[in-house]
């Protein structure tokens, strides 16, 4: 499974992990993997530790899920990044609009 | 494989020798009358006898002729009986040979009867005798394999477990198992992002059967930690694997736990342990991590939950793990330690280099009782763990080559280039460690010549949030209807500069990439940036529509 969603602690976390190659293949399902935040309004994590490739349609797909998602969540992480995944976020400045752990 | 073989209980006969003396002579013909075939008669005076090394024996003489030295040797690998005369059987002839030198002595007169009794009794004490002998080559025959497989398996073990992180700077352990065999395990391993994890089980029983269970747990363990693995995916294998190898009485209870590289992040999943603690260096015990699940291999993989739970930790805090062998710790006053007791033992000794008090109060608690369940505790600080990531080998040797991809509407329709060409260059020296860089510039310039040069998509559509997946359905469509047009990728690295260089050209007649600056929060229009930030000498040729760049590893 590419995309594996999860909520924990009583449903105030949402994890949201992609594995291997994150882009416009996983469309439809990173957005219903969303789709359902529940009323507790959570913290979303998005799990990149096993996320090898992505590319700008992924970064697109982030900030559409930002938009989205509004104020139904308390915020977004973007957690557990390689080095070179990490980078690649911060040439994009995503620092300023998502927490990058 | 040697197996042990059993000797036969010997069938040999009952030997009846006879001295010189006439009374020897008469004895021996009245015992023939008996008719017990098992008997033998031989003769001292015939020189077959001295080699004679019968298990059984009677030794008939007259006692003023009884030589104790052939009585002596009969009977040091015999069972061997005596028969003197009554007439001259005063005490002092015969005490010397009774218990010491033979099995037992038999005055003559005496009705053939009781003789044929004591005859039949003597073989029967020969024959325990031999079986009791059998049964103690038996089983130190046992005892030695089993000793000896207990080294294989140790040695397994050893290895098995060899790459375990006890040594790791911020946990301290005290592990003490009943018998050779921990039914407990308490794995550590760092992960590839600077992040540890952490696993403590405890198999149902102790000893060598649930330790064999440790053996696929810690595999497991070990190679999805280097993967880096999420919790709830390891926990998911782990009762897969478990479910499937344990019996259905044995199952293994388990709490796995990861922090993150900055020692801040908790995830953790708890099937049957006893709640880990979490406590700040004060003493306060400040969160207990209460088992939420049922332990691994109990339920099959759809009743299975992997659900997790996160905190963050403190500054200063450290987390406890430990088996319900150290609450049920078996006191010196045959009361429990339970768990209350731990919880004031860590609150009197909350810091790390007081460890070594916490060991010494569960010493003296249990005092000189004997364990009766394997004993595990770990304290885990919850510390930057200061491992950093996995830096992949460098590589010293690069190969330089030249690489030329010419696709066509079959090929665009059918596999996903990008991935491929990362495939094969992912496994070229110096190339792996960029390989998550590379896969991005080049899906970007694959991407910009496929959908605009050769599917005339126009970027804006992406603007909200619906028009950015019919973008990419659009991509679909068209992608479907394309019969014309070519996409070329060449690719060349040369070591000496330690430089890729990339172009992409496109048959097409679409936009020509637009790379003005635009707002952070728009969701199209970046890859371009992306390009421009990332690589060198980025130029576009609009004669013939290819876009070219450098990048330096």
């Amino acid at each position: 499974m590419p995309l594996h969603r999860q909520f924990a602690n009583d449903g105030k976390e949402l994890i949201i992990a992609i594995k291997g190659k994150f882009d416009f293949g996983l469309v439809q399902e990173f957005r219903q993997a969303y789709g359902d935040v529940g009323d507790q309004q959570p913290t979303v994590f998005i799990d990149l530790r096993e996320t090898e490739y992505l590319d700008s349609s992924a970064l697109g797909m982030l900030l559409n899920m930002r938009k989205s998602l509004g104020k139904t969540v308390k915020a977004i992480h973007i957690i557990n990044c390689r080095p070179e995944v990490r980078s690649i976020l911060d040439i994009s400045r995503f620092d300023k609009l998502f927490v990058i752990e | 494989m040697d197996i042990y073989i059993e000797p036969p209980i010997d069938k040999a006969p009952t030997w009846v020798i006879s001295d010189d003396s006439s009374f020897a002579q008469n004895v021996a013909d009245k015992l023939q009358q008996l008719g017990l075939n098992h008997l033998k008669f031989v003769s001292l005076k015939n020189s077959n006898a001295a080699a004679v090394r019968p298990p059984i024996v009677w030794l008939i003489s007259a006692a003023n002729l009884v030589d104790i030295r052939v009585a002596e040797q009969l009977a040091s690998d015999s069972a061997t009986g005596l028969l003197i005369t009554e007439a001259q059987a005063k005490t002092e002839t015969w005490q010397p040979f009774a218990n010491k030198v033979v099995n037992d002595v038999l005055l003559w007169p005496e009705p053939l009867g009781l003789v044929r009794m004591r005859i039949e009794l003597l073989r029967r004490l020969y024959e325990v005798d031999s079986q009791v002998d059998a049964m103690r080559r038996s089983l130190a025959w046992h005892k030695a394999r089993v000793e000896r497989e207990h080294q294989l398996v140790e040695h397994i073990f050893q290895n098995a477990l060899s790459r375990n992180y006890l040594d790791y700077e911020f946990v301290r352990t005290y592990l003490t198992p009943v018998s050779k065999f921990n039914g407990d395990l308490c794995l550590i391993s760092p992960g590839p992002l600077g992040n540890i994890y952490m696993l403590m089980a405890d198999f149902t029983g102790h000893g060598l059967a649930p330790a064999t269970g440790a053996l696929p747990l810690s595999q497991a363990f070990f190679a999805m930690a280097d993967r880096g693995v999420s919790v709830a995916e390891m926990v998911t294998e782990f009762n897969y694997r478990m479910n499937r190898l344990l019996p259905n009485d044995m199952f293994c209870a388990a709490i796995l736990l990861e922090l993150s590289a900055n020692g801040e992040r908790v995830t953790y999943w708890n099937g049957g342990m006893p709640p880990a603690l979490l406590f700040n260096d004060a003493g306060e015990i400040l969160k207990r991590l209460n088992p939420s699940h049922m332990a691994l291999g109990v339920v099959d993989d759809e009743e299975f939950d992997s659900r997790v739970t996160t905190f963050r930790a403190p500054k200063d805090s450290s987390i406890a793990l430990f088996t319900d062998g150290v609450t049920e710790l078996l006191g010196h006053q045959h009361q429990f330690l339970g768990s209350e007791a731990l919880e004031v033992l860590l609150s009197k000794h909350p810091k790390a280099d007081e460890f070594p008090k916490i060991v010494e109060a569960l010493e003296g608690f249990r005092g000189e009782t004997p364990l009766h369940d394997d004993l595990s505790l770990a304290i885990l600080q919850c510390h930057p763990t200061g491992l950093g990531a996995v830096q992949p080998e460098a590589d010293i040797y690069g190969l330089p080559f030249e690489m030329k991809v010419e696709l066509t509407p079959e090929h665009l329709k059918t596999v996903d280039p990008v991935s491929h060409i990362l495939a094969a260059l992912s496994q070229l020296p110096f190339l792996r460690r960029h390989r998550t860089t590379i896969y991005l510039f080049l899906a970007e310039a694959f991407n910009n010549a496929l959908e605009h040069g050769l599917l005339g998509l126009d970027s804006s559509l992406k603007q909200d949030v619906e028009g950015f997946a019919q973008y990419y359905q659009l991509r679909h469509e068209r992608l479907a209807e394309l019969n014309q047009g070519q996409i070329t990728i060449r690719i060349a690295f040369a070591t000496e500069q330690r430089q890729l260089q990339v172009s992409v050209a496109d048959s097409g007649h679409g936009f020509a990439a637009t790379t003005n600056k635009h707002d952070l929060t728009k969701s199209y229009g970046r890859g371009l940036d992306l390009l421009r930030q990332m690589t060198s000498d980025l130029r576009w040729d609009q004669t013939n529509r290819e876009v070219s760049f450098n990048y330096r590893l």
